[in-house]
């Protein structure tokens, strides 16, 4: 192993900021789910994608701006995340049966995506695009900035709304004692609704990152899975700042095994620090 | 197709029998793969040789990740599955980076194909054909075993079944290995199939996917259902292979997942079954009676258990444990000796001293926290004493695990019942008969468990799953399921709560019915009438101390008693 | 003001309750006693809509309550105490009282609530922000109790308030309760400790095997040789 360099150690550790803002940010909407919803989410990765070909479609295609896009994915992929909810409390679906489900809509919207954008690789050539800053001796690009902030906003405004809003104490006293959250005049199936939207709206959002950083192919889906598992338990069920906090600790390990040790080492991080840690803490979840 | 076969059937042997889904079979598969691969592609060692190699190899990655996973608790559902699966990826890591791989992928063009067959994809649907009837027959053997009755139980309820003597973690691992063998073997023909394996092609997350979805579309309770849905599924996918038509595929074999378990969370065997056994469930109240045999069953259980009781076949009766009691009547049986217990700073039990004597009904009492139900889940091994010591019939129990315990001769019910949701009620009760202290084999305790049902007057529900028993009948199925073990020693945890007058006064007939046939009772109640009815002798908890023993009316009628029950205003 | 006519609740393995009508008047300290076992906890929580009744009705200002889904019961003005307490322990002490305020109501007058119970438990304004779990039984249950009271109740449902507490904190426990009852606040209780339960009580009911066996002032009761054979299994003096 060569000698790092400290330019070099700072610029991986960078990227891995960057990109696990990206592992957080999905992180953010399947961790809520799990913790709070007891739903084991594949589909937001799935909605993710489809939210990310939409953007792409809207953007190279229609011209919009990528970021404008958001006024119209929000609110589409906050229905989507209610109306998969409502069909999982519709039928009574075990967290386990969840998995299940939640993988066969996956597939089947990975064949649409198929459908509708083949399986070549897209990628959306956006103003953002190339775009990067020199801060000291460290390039800083644009879009990964862009996620990096989008990932901190969303991730301290929900923790706040957990804390400080009516709705979030509702939720958080659901997640631990149901049925007395209900004596006291709190509806679940209404609140869990709102909470799936939000998800939904999660992973739109997140797909819409996806959009501005990635090379977006449909069989891309799965290989987020194991990495935003591992962020999401690692920061722990149903928290708010977990997600990305893990996400971050696994991007930037991961990075700089990549930088010093070799790219196709990089799993091995994420993945050991996941076993490790459900052999000595399983209680955490 | 038979690949699939092997995959789906082998997966289930574990994750469908005992309930701990696996996503790692890419893992233990992918281990056959590459331990072919290499001992045939790079040592040149004759094909055949290598299956047994790569079922070792992945039985004992398997059994070592079920030794370490297993120890720990908490590691069950969801979790057991993500832990599988991250080994997958920390395999494949390890593999590619590695001699094993090294990253270009390793092939096997060289490698001779064994002649089974006149052609060459002949002796490979032979060598696949084999494996998969193998396979099934393995699978089929063990729900019919010991093994598989302890790992349907784990799947159910896990504590309950190390409670009632299955040894859970040796069952675990077993059925670990046993499963990952098979996928080993299976991988090692894969290898040769395609003649050309990389770690990217192994170690991925659709071969435990499709597993998964194959055996939950058949139903994972039934040996062949793995089978059934793995023969779905390929046949869709084939007949799908069109380059345009695989998209087709792939977007039905998601609808059929999402059908599959919104309308049939048991798989199609599952739903087959059901509708088998709702038949006998409608008429229940009158004592239907599915087979002929039983006639006279079906009286018994329409007029209760009180005349069920004169009815019982003399051999009912553990023998053993009735010559026991005339040996020893009187002597102590269970000492327990300065028991302690703590949850989080809370002291359940705090020094507890009591002695249950051969043959005797024990009323254990107190006021609601004076740590009751702590004792029994210490004794019966559910929890581990902090200190103190347990002697039962000479030999220590503490630290003992639980299902060491049930075969030394304790028994016990649940306050609120824990029947075996999915097997039927008579397998409920015959498994305390193979794994109690009774210890029979599978014939014996089928006939041991029919006429303990008959005894707690459930003769002819022996079909039946736990579900469709009224509460009053599955409190009587717990009672049973006590008895199936012939314990020496039975601890009964508030079985009259919730039932209607007239069915307390059944119950407690059943209850000095077990009693007269030698069986030392402990048991912790509070409804009154039944315990001065029952009891020979009473010990009364407080604060986690015994507070007073002795004959039931004389320790009630102490002051101290009064006012642990009443408050120390007025008393 | 609350009314039961011959409720019948299955409930899985609890207690099973087979025909039990009795009445809560405004403003009354009701109390019920009778054996572990006997439903007591079955009946506290059907009335706070926590268990299905099987059959009969819960009549609360002249509403039928039995079909309505749990999350309705609070703003009728029924608020529990539950068995064990059951905070959100990894939530805060205020926002556990938030929570209990959580009906449109009662949010009004959140901060005159809070004040309230602060003043009822003075030692509750110094926990206010520790998280629940972390604190002692006794303060935990003030907390439960000041998370009912945050409802603006008219009906308090308390189900073993005394249960594992030492038996000073039981009498300054029992002394808010009586307190929040001369307030105005109707209040079932639920007890073990009969004696000091009776000796608040404005009227008692004794419940045995899921049914109510003798009923009266609480000081006739408590003479009553059926609540000693209820408890003890003996009747004095026979």
């Amino acid at each position: 192993m060569t000698f790092p360099s400290g330019t070099l150690l700072a610029q991986s550790a960078l990227s891995g900021v960057f990109i696990g803002s990206l592992y957080g940010l999905l992180g953010l909407g399947v961790g809520l789910a799990w913790g709070l919803l007891h739903v084991i989410n594949l589909a937001h990765f799935a909605f993710a994608f489809l939210a990310a070909y939409l953007c792409y479609q809207l953007a190279s295609v229609g011209g919009m701006d990528p970021l404008l896009t958001l006024a119209l994915i929000v609110p589409l992929f906050a229905a989507l995340g209610a109306a998969l909810q409502w069909v999982l409390e519709r039928f009574d679906v075990s967290p386990l049966n969840s998995l299940l489900a939640t993988f066969g809509i996956a597939a089947i919207i990975e064949a649409g995506i198929q459908w509708e954008w083949t399986a070549d690789f897209r990628k959306l050539e956006s103003v953002y695009a190339g775009r990067t800053f020199k801060v000291g001796v460290l390039f800083v690009p644009l879009p990964e900035l862009l996620t990096l902030l989008l990932s901190l906003i969303l991730a301290f405004g929900i923790w706040a709304a957990m804390r400080y809003t009516n709705l979030g104490r509702a939720l958080r006293a659901l997640a631990e004692d149901a049925p007395i959250a209900a004596a006291f005049g709190i509806n679940r199936r209404a609140h869990a609704l709102v909470l799936a939207g939000v998800c939904g709206a999660l992973a739109g959002i997140a797909g819409v990152c996806l959009a501005l950083t990635y090379t977006l192919t449909p069989s891309q889906i799965y290989a987020w899975v194991g990495v935003v598992f591992a962020a999401v338990m690692l920061g722990g069920l149903g928290s708010a700042l977990g997600p990305l906090t893990g996400g971050i600790v696994i991007g930037v390990s991961e990075a700089v095994t990549m930088a010093f040790v070799s790219p196709s080492w990089a799993p091995i991080v994420s993945f050991s620090l996941l076993i490790g840690l459900l052999l000595l803490k399983p209680e955490r979840s | 197709m038979f690949h699939w076969i092997v995959l789906a059937t082998s997966w289930n042997i574990l994750s469908g029998y005992s309930g701990y889904f696996s996503f790692g079979h890419g893992a233990f598969f992918g281990a056959g793969v590459y331990t072919t691969a290499v001992l045939a592609g790079s040592y040149g060692m004759p094909f055949l040789w290598t299956l047994p190699v790569a079922a070792i190899v992945a039985a004992a990655l398997g059994a070592g990740l079920g030794a370490v996973a297993f120890r720990v608790r908490n590691v069950r559902g969801e979790l057991f599955a993500l832990l599988t699966l991250a080994v997958t990826f920390v395999l494949a890591t390890i593999v590619l980076n590695t001699p094993i791989d090294g990253g270009p992928g390793v092939y096997l063009s060289a490698v001779a194909v064994p002649v089974l067959a006149p052609s060459e994809s002949g002796s490979f649907y032979m060598m696949a054909l084999l494996l998969a009837v193998g396979t099934l027959v393995v699978a089929y053997a063990i729900p019919k075993s010991r093994l598989g009755l302890g790992l349907y139980a784990i799947h159910d309820d896990e504590d309950a079944a190390e409670v009632m003597g299955v040894p859970t973690y040796r069952y675990k691992l077993i059925a670990f290995a046993i499963s990952c063998a098979r996928a080993g073997v299976a991988g090692g023909i894969q290898s040769l199939f395609v003649s050309y394996v990389t770690a990217g092609s192994t170690f991925n997350i659709t071969v435990p996917l499709t597993v998964i979805l194959m055996s939950v579309l058949g139903g994972t309770r039934h040996w062949a259902g793995p089978a059934l849905g793995a023969t779905a599924i390929t046949l869709l996918l084939y007949a799908s292979t069109a380059a345009d038509q695989a998209m087709m595929g792939k977007a039905a074999t998601g609808a059929i997942l999402v059908a599959a378990v919104l309308f049939m969370p048991n798989g199609i065997l599952g739903v087959r079954r059901r509708g088998i056994s709702a038949q006998p469930a409608v008429p229940l109240p009158s004592g239907a009676v599915p087979h002929a045999e039983r006639v006279e069953a079906s009286d018994e259980t329409r007029d209760g258990a009180r005349d069920a009781m004169r009815s019982v076949p003399p051999d009912a009766v553990p023998a053993a444990a009735r010559t026991a009691t005339a040996r020893r009547a009187g002597e102590t049986l269970l000492s327990v000796r300065g028991l302690h217990k703590s949850f989080k700073g809370v002291r359940a039990l705090d020094g507890v001293d009591l002695d249950v004597r051969e043959g005797e009904i024990l009323g254990v009492l107190g006021p609601n926290g004076s740590g009751k139900s702590t004792l029994i889940n210490v004794v019966s091994g559910h929890y581990r004493a902090d200190a103190g010591s347990l002697r039962f019939a000479g030999g220590e129990l503490a630290g003992l695990p639980a299902h060491r315990i049930a075969r030394a001769g304790i028994a016990r019910t649940y306050q609120i019942p824990r029947p075996f949701p999915k097997l039927p009620v008579r397998d409920n009760v015959a498994l305390t008969a193979m794994f109690g202290a009774a210890a029979l084999d599978r014939a014996d305790a089928n006939a041991a468990a029919d006429r303990c049902l008959e005894f707690a007057g459930l003769g002819g529900q022996g079909q039946l799953r736990p579900g469709e028993l009224t509460l009053h009948q599955t409190k009587f199925l717990e009672l049973a399921r006590a008895l199936a073990a012939r314990p020496r020693l039975m601890m009964l945890d508030e079985v009259l709560s919730g039932l209607t007058p007239t069915e307390i006064d059944g119950a407690v007939e059943l209850i000095r019915g077990i009693r007269d046939q030698g069986t030392t009772i402990m048991f912790v109640e509070h409804v009154m009438r039944a315990i001065t009815a029952l009891s020979d002798r009473i010990v009364v908890l407080d604060q986690g101390r015994v507070l007073a023993q002795g004959e039931a009316s004389e320790v009630m009628a102490r002051r101290d008693v009064a006012v642990a029950y009443l408050g120390a205003a007025h008393a | 003001m609350l009314e039961l006519r011959d409720l019948r609740v299955e409930y899985g393995a609890a207690p099973a309750l087979w025909g039990v009508s009795l009445a809560i008047p405004e403003r009354k300290l009701v109390c019920i006693v009778g054996p572990n076992g006997a439903g007591k906890t079955t009946l506290i929580n059907a009335i706070a809509g926590l268990h299905r009744a099987k059959s009969g009705r819960i009549v609360m200002d002249g509403t039928d309550m039995t079909s309505l889904p749990s999350h309705r019961y609070c703003s009728a003005g029924i608020a529990i105490v539950p068995e064990g307490r059951r905070l959100f322990t990894r939530m805060s002490v205020r926002e556990n009282l938030e929570v209990g305020s959580y009906t449109r109501a009662a949010r009004k007058d959140r901060d005159r609530s809070l004040d309230y119970i602060c003043t009822l438990f003075p030692a509750v304004r110094d926990k206010l922000d520790s998280v629940a779990g972390s604190l002692s039984g006794g303060q935990q249950q003030m907390v439960a109790i000041g998370r009912a009271l945050m409802a603006r109740p008219r009906l308090l449902l308390l189900d073993e308030p005394s249960l594992g507490l030492s038996p000073l904190i039981v009498q300054a426990m029992f002394g808010a309760i009586r307190e929040v009852n001369a307030a105005g606040t109707a209040v079932l209780l639920v007890e073990q400790n009969v004696a000091n339960a009776l000796e608040i009580a404005d009227f008692a009911y004794l419940l045995e095997e899921g049914r109510i066996v003798a009923e009266g002032a609480p000081n006739v009761l408590f003479n009553n040789p059926e609540l000693r054979r209820a408890y003890l299994g003996i009747v004095p003096g026979h």
